[in-house]
């Protein structure tokens, strides 16, 4: 039996030397005595049992892990019979002893990278220092070792691996450099750039080139603390932080794109992309905590929950129980808990959702020590290992189980003193010759004394217990159990609390000798189990919903593939020579147009071979046409549609900001688009790159794109770029000449640049060696790609003036402007556009929203067409997009654009536009299977979309839309009274709240609205 | 019809010159429209119909075989349909000619509680945006200011005036008040914003300060001889219902709130603006027989969840409950965008609502509700002359033609800058 206190404990039988360089103020103890734990139930690992080991621990080491073994002569043996040794918890994602991080000033300081997001020379080992304070609370839960790193910037610097031992730095430190930290967000950093999460992407993609170059050849030129550490992190693990599941695939994809794969702190939604979370082979370090149920007692309260916040609440649980089963490697951190002491009580909740309990374990033992490459060193009780471990009195998933001790690079911490003994029973007190029943019940911790006399029938009186460290003092009142007066105990308790014994006072001052011996155990915790936590638990735990895909109101249950189908005796707009035919039949296979005629035969369509299974829809009355084709869209972006934060964004492109799971998609297909161009917006003269979708409702943000399409890239002129709009600017450009200017600047500096690069390509290998080489500048790349022509422009503009200038600075370069678009003063410059062959995509009656389009028309876009150019009409709008059909009739009304042509405006036409015109456009053989079904004439105002098809794949159709709708009634209610079962039960909720998704126009600033 | 078609381009082309048209005089010939689909505006059609009028009144609505009196202009229209003026109900038209420059606001006074400030002050009448409004047949609007919790005071204006004196149809139709949102829209959902308990009570300080204000009001002695304060003054009047009470809420909670506002006043003519949930509360509001100035059936659901369609079907919903509404143009681009009004309607009635009670929405219900109706909203004796003749449609965007419009009897000039322009450029 011990009887030290912690701090005993901590100074008297460490394994460890105090720091052998630093002066002592009196003997050092030079002596180093091995410890010997003996008769515990030892877990080398989770899954691993050794009953009645002895461990035998030197300095900061498990020498031996031996199953009964005999502790060596010279050892402070430790017996801690009952009780079981665990490896010793590991965090990989804390901020312990980290500063708060300081503004950083946009103009670096020292030697840094010009961005202050990019901050990799920071080191998380020269920040750290001990805080004994939250050291505290980490160890009682177990951890003793974590990774901190400071969370300020895109790339953070490295972090440390640091034992919670409350030592000096010096010693506490495992590995100084032991990953490097990433995110999307730009911190502290006070510089306008970037300020999008694609701008974000953009500057680390950009700031690992630069380190890949300085390492070669930019230290020779330079001087960067910052390229220097990232060129040096590259031996690291990469550890970055990411929003949502979304930003898991990112990750994975500037993991791939560097040969160096990311381990992703996720967020808890990975549930919903897993087949792609495991197909892009990233590891996670997964949070443990979950969303709150909301309060949804009043029924209109309820509407302002989305079915899918309602869904995760449900799934939540299920993460990592369902990323186990697919095999995707993770582990846990207590980041995001209020306090480290919610960690048990949470992973609880996750094995009880079907999180394999040696899983559980590993994800916070041996999981980040492998993944931290240490391994060899902690994450299990062996020898050889650091002596990290935890001595508990139960299984640690256990209800009730308490850690008595937490063992730090050798040095033990005790947390509850003297707390393994379990007082609580039912004694009989020997008072001499006074025999009465001593109850003790309450916890472990603070136990509750009753006493009374045998038989059923006694008074029982509360006694004052106090049970420390094995010694006990007990007092109580007995003058209603027939003594005179207060009865006053003091003893020890023998081994396991079976016995107490020792001297006390009766009343009237007589000193006697007593004695307690248990008659029976009371094991329980003291308070009954709460009946309301187990309903709980139960409930929390049962069965969720399924994880519709996309993970949104509108997602499916099942797999949609292309199946073969005919479409008969509709009127179609084929948009092609045949214009449009009565009573036709479309037949859609393998995503392709397979024919258009009267009366497709099966037999003939697919002579000799197998016949597929084809899937007849009658369409008398009805009008078939091609998908509507959006030219300038900014649905189902996420995190910023503008990179403002400089002049020129070549760099950025939007297709790495995909939002797969945005109901927008699933409402323009309602809509009947089909394709869309997702455009940067219009803050700056030279903007993003356009990623090109197909409205693939369901796929990830990676498929919706469309395959080997032509890259594309937004530039804007006009009031938006000068900034004239938004108060005071300092920016150049600020007038329309400037714009100019910059761009020409711009594009000189984009040919020098591929003029060098090809210059160095040219030279024979071992000239090159010498040579220094061009650095990546994916700005200047982009620009370059215009100029080559393997880049096009969809620029934002208004006034003849600008349209002109960007005609003669491409005429000038060598290049064309593919499209102008929003372009409502095209009409006064259409002669001009046809000549230079530039496309228009403009509005159908936009006008008066600001000075340059005050002179804008409803008939620009029958005046273009007249002349000659390429015109369509773009929505720039979520809600508008659901209606071009209606747009494109504005072009009958307006300048008496025939109807034929006016159903081109928002398809074929913008299909050319987008040079896509191959694929579709036009319901034609050999083109894509973009198909809308419209009930009527799909120019009147009467008409809907009854059902629109993505390469086959009928993805909206409007009876199945019906049943959706029920669907998604029947889920919610499933799941209020599934909340409000757990409210009763005495779960946390929270007050629902309008989420209203944000919708991005070209002029909307910074990360969603 | 060839005679008048003669006038009518006799008179575009004196027109085309000018950027603006100018104001038509008093209808000194009296016309009839004939054998005209005639859309009366309450929900009836009559084939092959005939519209008369005379001193900006009509005399005669039914079949053309049944004109008995002489006119001094007849216009054959046949295939032509015929239509009340289009009513723009709670539009900010004249009070801001372009969004993003300032100078041109003045939409919205400084403050939180501004009743005292009048629509009518401001409006410009000869707004380059109007003519081209009026072209797609919309020939009334409600003119509303836009700020705080408490608005200011509407008008009721015809579109074809030379100033604010000649414009107003109802000077001072109603107040309005912007009920507070118990929802803040910030966040989304893979970045919620927490909720703001501070927000919350914020909502509840503003509604106690509406109800004192209102309090307040009641109290106050009103004079009309003599004002005494400002405020007070022009809240008055929505308490006799000389002017309505126009309660802006979206959101069910809102409206309830809203609705049990109205009667703890005894407010006579409250109406809801906005209401995206009104068929969620339709009970309470056919009870209370408090009618909607519907938002633009060309939203976006507000919730994620809604049904795609929804804002389109939201007219019918109300039709089906009984909730009497009219549509209204409100939000982004409304000004400018306020043409396509009658494209809203075509919508409501592409999905569920009968196509003329979609016309009802834009004509009789909306006058009804902006309390112009005894001379406004539907071809009927005695009612003004404002009405309109499209070749097609005009529900929808190919039939839309307006050809010929008349305002109490005027005939108005159709042309517009943007029809100028096209011209130049056409010919360029």
């Amino acid at each position: 039996m011990l009887r030290r206190t912690a701090l005993l404990l901590l100074s008297g039988i460490t394994t460890l030397c105090a720091q052998d360089n630093v002066p002592v103020n009196g003997p050092r103890h030079a002596a180093k005595v091995p410890v010997a734990l003996v008769h515990a139930t030892v877990h080398p690992t989770p899954g691993e049992t050794i009953r009645d080991a002895t461990v035998v621990l030197r300095e900061d080491r498990i020498e031996s892990v031996q199953p009964g073994g005999k502790p060596p002569a010279d050892a402070v043996v430790i017996d801690l019979t009952g009780l079981h040794i665990w490896p010793g918890l590991i965090d990989l994602y804390t901020e312990v002893g980290m500063p708060a991080a300081k503004e950083r000033e946009p103009s670096p300081r020292g030697a840094s990278y010009w961005n202050p997001a990019i901050r990799a020379s920071t080191h998380a080992a020269r920040l750290f220092s001990s805080d004994e304070e939250k050291a505290v609370k980490w160890r009682e839960q177990g951890v003793g070792l974590v990774l901190t790193h400071q969370r300020d910037g895109i790339a953070r610097g490295t972090g440390a691996l640091v034992w919670l031992a409350g030592r000096t730095p010096v010693q506490d430190i495992l590995l100084p450099e032991a990953a490097a930290h990433f995110s999307f967000r730009k911190g502290s950093s006070n510089a306008a750039y970037p300020s999008s999460l694609m701008g974000s992407i953009a500057l680390l993609r950009q700031a690992l080139y630069d380190a890949a170059w300085y390492a070669t050849t930019g230290r020779q030129e330079q001087s960067d603390a910052d390229l220097q550490a990232l060129y040096e992190q590259d031996r690291l693990p990469w550890i970055a932080e990411a929003a949502n599941r979304n930003d898991v695939l990112r990750w994975a994809g500037l993991g791939r794109e560097f040969a160096h794969p990311f381990l992703v702190r996720g967020s808890g939604d990975e549930y919903a992309r897993i087949a792609e979370i495991k197909a892009s082979g990233a590891s996670l370090i997964l949070p443990l905590t979950l969303p709150d149920a909301f309060d949804v007692e009043d029924p209109f309260d309820a509407l302002e929950v989305n079915v899918r916040d309602m869904k995760h609440w449900e799934l939540a649980p299920f993460n990592a129980a369902r990323l186990h089963a697919a095999g995707i490697p993770f582990c846990f951190t207590a980041d995001g808990l209020k306090e480290p002491a919610e960690l048990w009580g949470q992973l609880r909740k996750l094995v009880r959702c079907g999180l394999d309990s040696v899983a559980a374990l590993e994800a916070l033992t041996s999981v980040p020590a492998r993944l931290m490459r240490v391994d060899d060193r902690v994450g299990a009780v062996r020898a050889g290992m650091k002596a990290h471990f935890m001595v508990t009195s139960a299984h640690p998933l256990a209800d009730g189980n308490i850690i008595h001790e937490t063992w730090v690079a050798g040095q033990r911490f005790v947390h509850k003193p003297g707390s393994r003994q379990d007082p609580r029973g039912l004694y009989d007190l020997n008072l001499k010759s006074v025999i009465l029943k001593l109850d003790v019940k309450g916890t472990v911790q603070e136990p509750e004394a009753e006493v009374f006399r045998p038989g059923a029938d006694s008074v029982r009186v509360k006694a004052d217990l106090s049970f420390k460290q094995g010694l006990v003092t007990l007092w109580f009142d007995a003058k209603k159990l027939g003594l005179s007066g207060p009865v006053r105990l003091n003893g020890i308790a023998h081994r396991d609390a079976g016995l107490w014994e020792g001297q006390g006072q009766l009343p009237g001052g007589e000193w006697i000798a007593w004695s307690a011996l248990r008659d029976k155990r009371n094991r329980s915790n003291g308070k009954a189990p709460e009946p309301k936590r187990a309903v709980l638990d139960s409930l929390l735990a049962s069965e969720p919903g399924p994880v519709w895909i996309p993970f949104a109101p509108y997602g499916s249950d099942g797999n949609r593939d292309s199946a073969t189908v005919i479409i008969r005796n509709a009127t179609v707009w084929t948009n092609g020579p045949q214009g449009i035919l009565r009573n036709a039949d479309v037949c859609l296979h393998q995503g392709r147009i397979l024919a258009v005629g009267q009366k497709l035969d099966v037999g003939t369509l697919f002579p000799g071979k197998k016949k597929p299974e084809v899937i007849e829809i009658d369409a008398t009355g009805k009008h078939l046409t091609c998908g509507i084709v959006d030219e300038h869209s900014h649905i189902a972006i996420e995190r910023g549609v503008n990179e403002g934060g400089q002049a020129i964004s070549a760099e950025v492109r939007i297709g790495d900001v995909i939002d797969p799971d945005n109901v927008h998609i699933y409402r323009q297909l309602a809509g009947g688009v089909t394709a869309a161009q997702l455009l940067h917006g219009s803050a700056n003269p030279m903007g993003g790159q356009s990623a090109l979708i197909k409205l693939r409702w369901g796929a990830s943000a990676d498929a919706m794109q469309i395959d080997g399409a032509p890259a594309f890239i937004k530039f804007a002129l006009g009031e938006n770029v000068k900034q004239s709009n938004w108060g005071v600017s300092d920016r150049y450009p600020q007038t329309r000449m400037g714009v100019e200017q910059l761009m020409a600047d711009a594009f000189v500096r984009a040919r020098d640049q591929a003029d060098a690069q090809q210059r160095f390509d040219a030279l024979k290998p071992k000239d090159r060696t010498n040579a220094a080489a061009p650095r990546r500048d994916l700005e200047l790349d982009a620009l370059a790609e215009i100029l080559r022509g393997e880049r096009f422009i969809s620029c934002h503009s208004y006034v003849q003036s600008e349209i002109l200038m960007l005609m003669h600075l491409a005429e000038r370069f060598g290049f064309r402007v593919q499209t102008f678009t929003h372009v409502l003063e095209g009409y006064k410059v259409a002669d001009r556009m046809r000549t230079h062959g530039a496309c228009a995509s403009t509005f159908s009656d936009w006008w008066a929203y600001k000075m340059e389009v005050n002179e804008a028309i409803p008939y620009n876009g029958a005046l273009l067409w007249k002349k000659g150019v390429v015109t369509g009409f773009n929505s720039d709008d979520a809600e508008m997009a659901r209606r071009l059909n209606q747009e494109a009739a504005k072009a009958v009304k307006y300048g008496g654009v025939p109807p034929e042509d006016a159903w081109k405006f928002v398809t074929l036409n913008p299909a050319k536009m987008l040079r896509l015109d191959q694929r579709m456009g036009s319901v034609e053989p050999g083109k894509d299977a973009d198909i809308v079904l419209w009930n009527t004439d799909p120019l009147s105002i009467g008409a809907r979309a009854e059902m629109t098809f993505v390469d086959g794949v009928r993805l909206y159709d409007a009876q199945r839309d019906a049943e959706l709708q029920r669907l998604i009634a029947a889920e919610r209610e499933r799941l209020i009274a599934k909340m409000l079962a757990a409210k009763k039960a005495g779960a946390t909720t929270r007050r629902p709240e309008r989420t209203r998704r944000g919708q991005w126009h070209c002029e909307t600033m910074g990360e969603e609205p | 019809m060839r005679t008048a078609l003669l006038q009518i381009l006799l008179l575009l082309a004196a027109s085309a010159v000018a950027q603006r048209p100018a104001p038509a005089p008093p209808q000194q010939r009296s016309v009839l429209i004939t054998n005209a689909t005639v859309h009366v505006g309450d929900g009836r059609v009559i084939e092959e119909g005939a519209v008369g009028f005379r001193n900006g009144n009509i005399d005669y609505v039914g079949y053309a075989y049944g004109v008995r009196g002489t006119y001094d202009t007849t216009v054959q229209a046949a295939g032509g349909h015929l239509y009340p003026g289009l009513i723009l109900a709670d539009n900010t038209l004249g009070l801001h000619e372009i969004d993003l420059v300032r100078a041109t606001n003045d939409e919205a006074e400084h403050g939180e509680m501004t009743p005292e400030v009048h629509a009518l002050t401001a409006y410009a009448a000869d707004s380059r945006t109007t003519p081209t409004v009026r072209a797609n047949g919309v020939l009334l609007a409600q003119i509303t200011p836009r700020s705080g919790l408490v608005s200011g005071v509407s008008a009721v204006v015809q579109l074809d005036a030379w100033d604010n004196e000649d414009a107003p149809v109802r000077a001072r139709d109603g107040l309005h008040v912007n009920w507070p949102s118990a929802y803040s829209r910030s966040g989304w959902w893979a970045e919620p914003g927490s909720t703001n308990r501070a927000k919350d009570e914020e909502r509840q300080r503003r509604i106690r300060e509406l109800r004192l204000l209102f309090q307040r009001a009641r109290a106050y002695g009103h004079d009309s001889t003599r004002v005494k304060d400002v405020q007070l003054d022009a809240v008055a009047g929505v308490f006799d219902g000389r002017m309505a009470l126009y309660l802006h809420a979206q959101a069910a909670r809102e409206i309830q709130e809203a609705v049990l506002f109205a009667k703890e006043f005894n407010i006579p003519r409250p109406v809801i603006v906005g209401g995206y949930d009104a068929w969620r509360v339709a009970d309470l509001l056919a009870d209370r027989k408090v009618p909607v100035i519907l938002a633009r059936t060309h939203s976006l659901p507000l919730r994620d969840d809604d049904p795609v369609d929804l804002p389109y079907r939201i007219p019918y919903l109300l039709s089906e409950r009984g909730v009497r509404f009219c549509l209204s143009y409100t939000g982004e681009h409304e000004r400018m965008g306020a043409r396509n009004l009658p494209f809203t309607a075509g919508t409501a009635s592409a999905h569920g609502l009968d196509r003329e009670w979609a016309l009802r929405a834009i004509t009789l219900d909306a006058a009804f509700i902006l309390g112009i109706d005894k001379r406004y909203g539907s071809l009927e004796t005695g009612k003004s002359a404002t009405l309109f003749l499209s070749t097609g449609d005009a529900l929808d965007m190919r039939g839309n033609n307006v050809t010929l419009a008349f305002i109490d009897g005027r005939m108005i000039v159709l042309d517009d800058h943007q029809k100028v322009l096209y011209r130049q450029y056409l010919a360029r």
